[in-house]
């Protein structure tokens, strides 16, 4: 994968974490469903496939035994001037053409389907009468039956190229939003040749709530730094202090001793990080800053994967490792301090 | 016996021609030489000694539509040639077979003004037996009162139009009735021609050409009425298209125009053995049988058509037309074999065309 540093321009805030969450949740819901589509969509597409396939085979012969039959025709008539007459005399055409829309999966299928007009009179019923009419209308049959192989065979092709149209769309979609290989051959056939760029979004959104999980971690470690370092000088402060009250108090009282104390008050504060002598309150602080952290991690790891969790947290309890240490561990707690 | 002194005289040059024409009509053989070809262009090789000059201009691989132009080009040419050297009653008797092709044309045209097409491209389609002189006329019309009142009037078919199509009828009227309106008093004058000219009566003309025009006749009349069947053609609309003779005249054809089915029709034939023959060969009205057992290729269906009888019995007729000799009647009938040639030439390129060799055998040889 080429997008490990593919995210979207977002700042690392619990907000859009949580915009990012509900986008990958979505993201793969419609993945899912796009897929199913795809899927029905391809299912009726083999199906219009097989059926093109058998309604080519009739048109063959169809057309053939229509090609015939006004061989017939003019064998029977004797001259080849009748195919004008019936087209001179036909004022209205009998045979219709209408359409109406199917719906596959939300695709709409143009569907064609051939009807007689039924207050059209047969206008060249008399052509031939002299001789050849039995030809005639036979003719007039059997084209009829081609004409409506054709207006069926039209009318799966449209649907063919009209669904091949939409599965390339769809499929484009579920590759796009997905970062497996698509599961059909034909999918791979159809995205714009450089295959994997084309799974985008679903890889991109986890890459950015990864992004942001591992920015808010490090404004955490951050935070608790600063903490810490405030907490330092204060107490630093307060120790000063301490000792210039002490200092003032011993000089008004014992002025004798003012240089010595002073001398170690200065000792005290050039230990800045402070946690020799306040050792128990600052763990205190500190797994109060993780228990919090934890619980978010936690429930973030939660809702990711929960299956995961439940299972190394079973089998920590095998191999003599406290459980919920395995667990801690499990959901990224790496130190956790002073909370045992 | 004065037909056998004199008919020399005047028309035996053209009977001679026209028995050479029959001898080229293509045999059985040859049919059966031209059921083997596997593409168009070996029919067009097979047809080579028969059809020579007219398919050499043929490119490759020709549609059947343009092959079954050029075997007509060369009936046309051949009946020009005849009909050049025919004086008399023969170049009238001539005429009168080029009438049936006129109303075709004619109907052709109409169709086309009615419809306000550009007549000038019909031109092309018309069938060349039946041009006229005064037909690229035709199209100058524009309406169809135009070309009833002023150009119709000029044409040889005058007299069919005359007293029974008014110009409104023209207009309103379906052009298949119009056609076989035509057609029928066409069928009628030719009738009394055949039996009432000076220089045909008591010839064996006389004879052969009734014989003919009656089949003719009791053919539409059959064809029509079962082609009338589910159309809005009226019984008695019906009854006027048919001609007033031919052998189911007048029973027949009375009982034809009351007909409903197939079956009516079979009925209204009882009366002569040929039709009835023909109508029970096509199993039509004997079980309700579909009508056109020349169906769409699915069945294979072997049985024949009426149609197909029709065109069979058409072809013995004239075959036997050349039996006699001292007639014009060899000139319908080898027009009528030869149009029967193309037809089968055109069959059989189909059926290669389209590949559809189990139906090839479909045409219809006579010698």
């Amino acid at each position: 994968m080429s997008g490990a540093g593919d995210r979207e321009p977002v700042f690392p805030t619990r907000q859009s974490l949580g915009a990012m969450k509900s986008k990958l949740k979505g993201a793969q819901t419609g993945h899912d469903l796009l897929k199913r589509k795809s899927e029905a969509l391809t299912k009726r597409f083999r199906d219009i496939t097989r059926r093109i396939d058998d309604a080519k085979r009739k048109m063959g012969r169809v057309m053939q035994i229509a090609a015939f039959s006004l061989a017939e025709v003019t064998y029977a008539v004797g001259n080849n001037t009748i195919a004008y007459q019936i087209t001179e005399s036909v004022r209205q055409a009998k045979f219709r053409v209408r359409t109406r829309q199917e719906n596959v999966s939300g695709v709409f299928l143009p569907q064609f389907e051939s009807w007689q007009k039924e207050d059209v009179g047969s206008d060249f019923g008399m052509t031939g009468l002299g001789k050849g009419g039995q030809q005639v209308a036979k003719c007039r049959e059997t084209y009829t039956r081609a004409v409506e192989t054709l207006i069926e065979l039209a009318s799966l092709q449209t649907a063919f190229v009209v669904l091949d149209e939409v599965i390339k769309v769809v499929n484009r979609r579920v590759n796009a939003m997905y970062a497996r290989p698509a599961p059909l051959s034909s999918t791979r056939f159809y995205a714009n040749g450089n295959g994997c760029s084309e799974h985008v979004i679903i890889p991109r959104t986890e890459n950015t709530i990864k992004y942001i999980n591992s920015e808010l971690d490090e404004m955490d470690r951050e935070e608790f730094f600063r903490l810490k370092k405030v907490k330092g000088v204060k107490e630093r402060a307060a120790a000063t202090e301490e000792e210039e009250k002490k200092k003032n108090a011993r000089r008004t009282s014992d002025k004798e001793n003012e240089r010595q104390e002073v001398n170690g008050g200065g000792e005290g504060g050039g230990n800045v990080l402070g946690d020799e002598g306040d050792e128990d309150d600052l763990d205190a602080f500190e797994a109060e800053g993780f228990v919090s952290q934890f619980f978010l991690r936690a429930k973030d790891r939660w809702d990711q994967e929960p299956e995961r969790l439940l299972r190394r947290f079973k089998a920590g309890s095998g191999n003599g490792e406290a459980p919920w240490k395995r667990f801690m561990s499990g959901v990224g707690v790496k130190r956790f301090v002073g909370f045992a | 016996m004065s037909e056998g002194m004199f008919y020399n005289v005047s028309n035996g040059y053209v009977e001679g021609i026209v028995r050479g024409y029959r001898n080229t009509l293509l045999t059985g053989q040859s049919y059966g030489n031209l059921t083997q070809c596997e593409t168009i262009d070996d029919v067009k090789l097979q047809l080579g000694p028969a059809y020579g000059d007219f398919l050499a201009s043929l490119p490759p691989n020709p549609s059947t539509s343009s092959l079954a132009d050029k075997t007509l080009d060369k009936l046309v040419a051949e009946f020009r040639y005849v009909q050049a050297n025919a004086t008399g009653s023969l170049l009238k008797f001539m005429d009168y077979l080029t009438y049936a092709y006129m109303i075709d044309n004619v109907a052709l045209l109409i169709t086309g003004t009615l419809h306000e097409r550009d007549t000038r491209e019909l031109l092309d389609r018309c069938h060349p037996l039946g041009w006229f002189e005064t037909m690229p006329v035709l199209c100058v019309a524009t309406n169809i009162e135009e070309l009833y009142n002023s150009v119709l009037i000029e044409t040889p078919l005058a007299p069919y139009f005359k007293g029974s199509l008014s110009h409104q009828d023209l207009d309103e009227m379906n052009i298949e009735i119009i056609r076989n309106t035509l057609y029928k008093n066409y069928l009628e004058d030719f009738y009394r021609f055949v039996n009432e000219d000076p220089n045909i009566r008591g010839t064996p003309t006389q004879g052969v050409m009734s014989e003919m025009l009656e089949f003719e006749a009791d053919r539409r009349s059959i064809n029509i009425t079962i082609n009338s069947f589910g159309t809005e053609l009226s019984k008695a609309d019906r009854k006027k298209l048919y001609p007033n003779f031919g052998r189911l005249h007048p029973e027949g054809t009375l009982m034809l125009s009351r007909a409903d089915d197939p079956e009516g029709v079979r009925i209204a034939v009882d009366g002569v053995t040929d039709y009835r023959t023909m109508m029970d060969q096509t199993g039509m009205g004997g079980g309700g049988g579909g009508i056109g057992n020349q169906s769409g290729g699915v069945g294979g269906d072997e049985g024949k058509s009426l149609e197909d009888l029709f065109y069979q019995k058409e072809m013995e007729i004239s075959k036997l037309a050349f039996t006699y000799q001292f007639t014009h009647a060899v000139v319908y009938a080898w027009v009528k074999l030869r149009e029967q040639e193309t037809r089968n030439i055109t069959w059989i390129a189909e059926c290669i065309a389209q590949n559809q060799k189990d139906r090839i055998g479909n045409y219809i040889s006579v010698f």
